[in-house]
């Protein structure tokens, strides 16, 4: 039993590593986070019920740690890392441009929507996992990641639709009119990140 | 303002709907770029080794356990 859940803690590192920049933008805080999560979950595993959803346990103890750290220090990391990716030797030089502007957009979102964004694009989770890790409706877990992408291409490619047509885009519609208004978009570039994540 | 979705009956295609479908194909095409994108990003972060310091945190705690 024991042994089980440290493999599990063990198999999923290398996603929460990457959840962990979705949250700081930042390598090293990234790596201090998990550090700090995987401490509280080995502490905390008795709460874990087998059979149930571990990586969505995972993923909210390193959500709630992250939030703690915020609401101590309510200041966020300065220095936002671009990935390493975007300096593959491999990659040309335009490409190597693509993916750091696209590294510097990912890290213009609103933290609730890069972390949404991540866990459905890079983590493969689906909207129900995403809403069960960061403790939301089903709905506004779509909504999120729907702003995301549809952020990312405004700002990358300089398209914006102009009819409201699918249903993610019926419950934008829907969420505009609620309390999130103020956070709809990213309005000035930076320091955008993870107040949303506080309310 | 919402119709009745269970309303089966398919209004005239409007002018609009060309353009509507346009829009979606590029947002088709753009998310699978930005999937593209991310994982060139990130997929080099997973991968990396697991700081030993980690491994040592819960493989100790894996050895107090099992005692």
């Amino acid at each position: 039993m024991a042994n089980e859940f440290h493999g599990q803690v063990i198999a999923l590192l290398p996603r929460l590593r990457v959840q962990a920049l979705a949250l700081t933008r930042n390598r090293a805080a990234a790596d201090d986070l998990v550090q700090d999560a995987v401490a509280n979950a080995l502490a905390a595993q008795n709460s874990f019920t087998p059979g149930t959803n571990f990586a969505a346990w995972m993923h909210r103890i390193l959500r709630n740690r992250f939030i703690s750290t915020l609401r101590k220090q309510r200041e966020t990391t300065d220095i936002e890392d671009v990935p390493a990716g975007a300096f593959a030797v491999s990659a040309t030089h335009e490409d190597r441009l693509v993916l750091k502007e696209l590294g510097n957009a990912v890290n213009r979102l609103p933290a609730d929507q890069r972390e949404a964004l991540f866990m459905v694009v890079l983590q493969g989770m689906s909207y129900e996992e995403v809403a069960e890790a960061t403790g939301c409706a089903v709905g506004t877990a779509k909504s999120r990641v729907f702003r995301a992408r549809r952020q990312l291409q405004v700002w990358l490619a300089g398209e914006e639709s102009a009819e409201a047509t699918t249903e993610e885009q019926r419950i934008e519609r829907a969420r505009i009119s609620g309390r999130d208004r103020g956070a709809r978009y990213a309005r000035n570039g930076s320091g955008v990140g993870e107040h949303n994540l506080l309310a | 303002m919402d119709m009745d979705s269970s309303d089966s009956s398919k209004p005239a295609p409007s002018p609009k709907a060309p353009k509507r479908k346009a829009d979606r194909a590029g947002e088709d095409a753009f998310d699978l770029w930005l999937q593209r994108g991310l994982h060139k990003l990130y997929d080099d972060i997973a991968a990396e080794p697991i700081p030993p310091e980690l491994m040592r945190l819960i493989e100790e705690d894996r050895t107090r356990r099992d005692k």
